[in-house]
């Protein structure tokens, strides 16, 4: 079996084959309070005391003895040069171990093939909220995080001062070297080690690199984890085995709200390699001495569910609650021309590509967990919670996650591993299988959006109302084009079915709704899409981006018969995004054939990582434009699998092409923005291709209007 | 429980498992190869491709009874230090996002290029048809896949 590190806060040994600078006193927390920005939280644990999990499983290769210097709970320098960053943001694909430690190597002056990095131990109060969500994961550590590569190159600069006996501001750096002034004597990190860590903390910020110096910050390097991921070493929360472990699935409910009444496990007591049958809250828990045997147990179960309040529940009931809470609109300025319309979306899962799991192992008076979480330090508290104990005995040990998009912001799937392990007294990996996974969510909400919206004589919009009902969630949309006396109105049914923020949240309803029945305004006034846009944008940058992606894709060219173009544009996250879609239709297919991205998120930081998102979002896009849905019948969802819900493949997928535009001088969010007006364009493109609006997603070309 | 003679990326492993276990809880559970992922468990999302003797197989989709003589190659066999043409190009071309579903998406690609050393798109597309990457990296798979075959863009 194999043994996985984890965060023994005992651990005071070194990293490498080196010794640990470990200093732990005031002025440590004054170089992290001056220097990081971020306050005392991040000042009490030096990096090397913590003992981080190592995803990729590859063998460290021997390293140099002599003193790591490791000034703050981020950074550490061992004597053979390499610089390991901590990463505090759980990588759910969106590259953060990558483009996070490539802000400290930026400030730091330390060649990218010389970074390492290692997944931060949970702990808030070193390193403060340590979730993802939002698409902040940048935007909140863009400062910080080069503050602390900057101020750790003082240090060796220092270093280097002291042995040579010069004037510190005198040295320059390059390369994780410290150079003379005269260029004539260099010293690598490597070798600084021992001196830097005598060296005093700085009590100044030390001055950051102008954008036009940078080596690595907009221009890009390939993910960390590759390496890993392409031989299949990196570990993700199923990948983990700790001695003793078993495994447990368990049995759920058929519809939202049921409860089991009572359940036979006699046939599943029979079938080899079963332990043990557990109830838990969330279901019959069968725990084996393997995944199979825990599936093929729980298949023997038979369960008598009591199935609640919703067992009635389904779809169409859910359409005609939504509908039911549309209030008339008001009318529209005389003499204009009054334009009606209302789509249709569905509830959306998740469906990260790794089902969701967990390994925990409840010991008495602590806990230990291995997963992939959005909100670890969260989650670590709810675990505390759930177990009474001080969340300082809840280690938390996050592995890669196979997906995020939203999911793992929940953590019914670590409280189930907690519940079982408590229950067993063993270590235990709880699965999801993708069923559980499809059937158990908390889903994008079902939405109705109902609008009216007026044009007049010369084609000027002069009338907009929008009212979008969600079957759960919340929130009220807003335009971003310029029109009098918009009125936008949100509301919110309460339906039995769990619904929770997925990529974009409210903005996947929302927006795709705005940019679709703008563009019927568009054709009720007789002008182009992409002008009667563009004239109405109020914010420069949503412009640019519009007036990019209406270039790039040839907007004014024409196309043959059957094909069409569609436009739509998206602010959100600080960030800037539109997109043209082209598409043509024979018989109800659909077929794409390019799809143009642009995006404007300020400074780019690791370019490839924003193509790679907006390629991501344009997919997400597609799918649920075209493909995905999830319905409800007798209080539970009909999906099973990819085979119902479907997605995008390789072979459907048209031409991406993405833009990166720098319309500001600090990075925005990237995770969200590249989604919101992909489903727009391609509705819009459908439109110009058959003369039919739609109505509903997932686009079906029998059901347009 | 019945013992198995399976052979996975050149070595013989025997194994006392229940004939109905599918390959891949043999490798991943068992044999400690976790690089072949869980995804669906119906052969869906192809996140558990291996190969069996150099074909494409959803390791999720034959019970170990099935295997017999056949040479089960993962991920982990794929190359002896990562340095397959594929595995190169991934790397290269910035691929893999979360990266969970890539080892099936490299095995399914490796089966390919066995088979048809320069596939065109539409040989792609009839292979990576059945694969999801719920990231969407679809884009630089194909690209990674012609570099690999040193096809031209």
């Amino acid at each position: 079996m194999r043994h996985l590190p984890t965060h023994s806060r005992s651990n005071q040994g070194g990293g490498g084959g080196g010794k640990v600078s470990n200093r732990l006193d005031i002025s440590r927390r004054s170089f992290i309070q001056i220097v990081g920005g971020v306050g005392a939280s991040l000042a009490l644990a030096s990096f090397s005391s913590l003992a981080c999990a190592d995803l990729g499983g590859a063998k460290a290769a021997k390293l140099k003895k002599g003193v790591v210097f490791a000034p703050n709970a981020f950074v550490k320098v061992d004597p053979d040069g390499l610089v390991t960053v901590s990463i505090i943001a759980p990588d759910a694909g969106q590259g953060s171990r990558t483009s996070l430690a490539m802000l400290v190597a930026e400030e730091l002056d330390v060649d990218w093939h010389n970074i390492r990095v290692t997944q931060a131990p949970t702990d808030s109060a070193v390193y403060g909220n340590q979730g993802i969500g939002g698409s902040h994961t940048i935007v909140s550590l863009y400062q910080e995080l080069r503050e602390i590569g900057a101020a750790t190159r003082a240090m060796l600069i220092a270093a280097a001062a002291k042995t040579w006996e010069v004037d510190p501001t005198t040295l320059k750096t390059a390369k994780g070297h410290v150079i003379s002034a005269d260029g004539k004597k260099s010293v690598a990190y490597g070798d600084l080690t021992a001196m830097a860590a005598t060296m005093p903390l700085p009590t100044v910020k030390a001055e950051l690199k102008k954008s036009e110096a940078f080596n690595l910050i907009g221009k890009g390097a390939t993910r960390v984890d590759n390496p890993d991921v392409v031989t299949g070493r990196a570990k993700y929360g199923l990948d983990v085995k700790v001695p003793g472990m078993v495994y447990a699935v368990v049995a759920r409910t058929p519809a939202f709200g049921a409860s089991i009444k009572s359940f036979d496990d006699s046939a599943t007591k029979k079938v080899p390699g079963v332990l043990e049958v557990v109830q838990i809250p969330s279901g019959v828990a069968v725990v084996g001495t393997n995944t199979w045997a825990a599936l093929s147990g729980r298949q023997a179960l038979k369960i008598d569910w009591e199935m609640g309040s919703n067992a009635d529940l389904n779809s169409a009931k859910i359409t005609e609650a939504m509908k039911a809470a549309v209030e008339p609109h008001p009318d529209m300025p005389a003499g204009s021309k009054s334009v009606e319309a209302s789509l249709q979306f569905p509830y959306l899962a998740h469906a990260t590509m790794e089902p969701l799991n967990a390994v925990a192992d409840v010991q008495e008076g602590r806990c230990t967990i291995w997963t992939g979480s959005q909100q670890p330090t969260g989650h670590q508290k709810d675990v505390a919670g759930l177990l009474k104990i001080p969340v300082e005995q809840v280690t938390l040990n996050v592995m890669l996650l196979g997906g995020g998009f939203g999911r793992r912001l929940y953590d019914e799937y670590i409280i189930d591993a907690v519940n079982v392990s408590k229950a067993i007294k063993k270590p235990v990996k709880l699965m999801w299988t993708r069923e559980d996974d499809m059937k158990h969510d908390n889903y994008r909400p079902a939405c109705f959006c109902s609008f009216r919206g007026a044009v007049d004589g010369s084609g000027n919009p002069v009338g907009w109302s929008h009212q979008a009902i969600q079957a759960g969630m919340g929130g009220r949309p807003s335009i971003n084009y310029d029109i009098a006396n918009a009125s936008n109105k949100g509301h919110t049914v309460r339906i039995g079915v769990p619904t929770g923020p997925w990529r974009s949240v409210e903005n996947t309803l929302f927006n795709v709704a705005n940019e679709c029945f703008i563009d019927e305004l568009a054709h009720a006034s007789g002008k182009d899409p992409f002008e009667f846009r563009r004239a109405l944008l109020k914010d420069d940058r949503l412009r640019k981006v519009l007036e990019v992606a209406a270039e790039k894709s040839d907007w004014s060219k024409p196309l043959p018969a059957g094909h069409g173009r569609g436009i739509a544009c998206f602010h959100g996250y600080g960030s800037y995004a539109a997109h043209v879609i082209e598409l043509s239709i024979e018989g109800n297919k659909i077929r794409l054939h390019k799809a143009t991205c642009v995006v404007d998120c300020g400074i780019a930081v690791n370019p490839k990582g924003v193509e790679a998102q907006m390629q991501g979002a344009c997919t997400d896009g597609l799918s649920t434009a075209l493909r995905a849905e999830i319905t409800i019948d007798k209080g539970g969802v009909v999906q099973d699998s990819w085979t119902d819900y479907r997605w995008m493949t390789l072979d459907a997928m048209p031409k991406v092409e993405v833009t990166i535009l720098q319309g500001g001088d600090s990075p925005g969010g990237m995770g969200e923005v590249g989604y919101p007006s992909v489903a727009p364009a391609v509705a819009n493109a459908v439109f110009a291709a058959t003369g039919k609006r739609v109505r509903k997603f997932p686009i079906k070309v029998e059901e347009l209007v | 429980m019945s013992q198995f003679k399976i052979n996975v990326n050149g070595s013989e492993h025997s194994v006392d498992v229940a004939p109905d276990m599918p390959l891949l809880w043999v490798l991943r559970d068992v044999l400690d190869l976790t690089g072949s992922k869980f995804g669906c468990g119906i052969g869906a999302c192809g996140a558990c491709t291996v190969l069996l003797d150099g074909s494409e197989q959803q390791s999720c989709q034959i019970p170990v009874s099935a295997v017999g003589h056949r040479k089960v190659t993962t991920i982990e066999g794929l190359s002896k230090d990562g340095n397959h043409p594929l595995q190169r190009a991934w790397i290269e071309h910035d691929v893999p996002q979360c990266g969970y579903c890539q080892a099936g998406q490299i095995m399914a690609g490796a089966a390919l290029l066995k088979k048809n050393p320069h596939p065109t798109d539409a040989d792609i597309d009839d292979v990576f048809a059945s694969h999801i990457c719920r990231c969407g990296t679809y884009q630089r798979i194909r690209e990674a896949i012609k570099a690999a075959a040193g096809v031209a863009k």
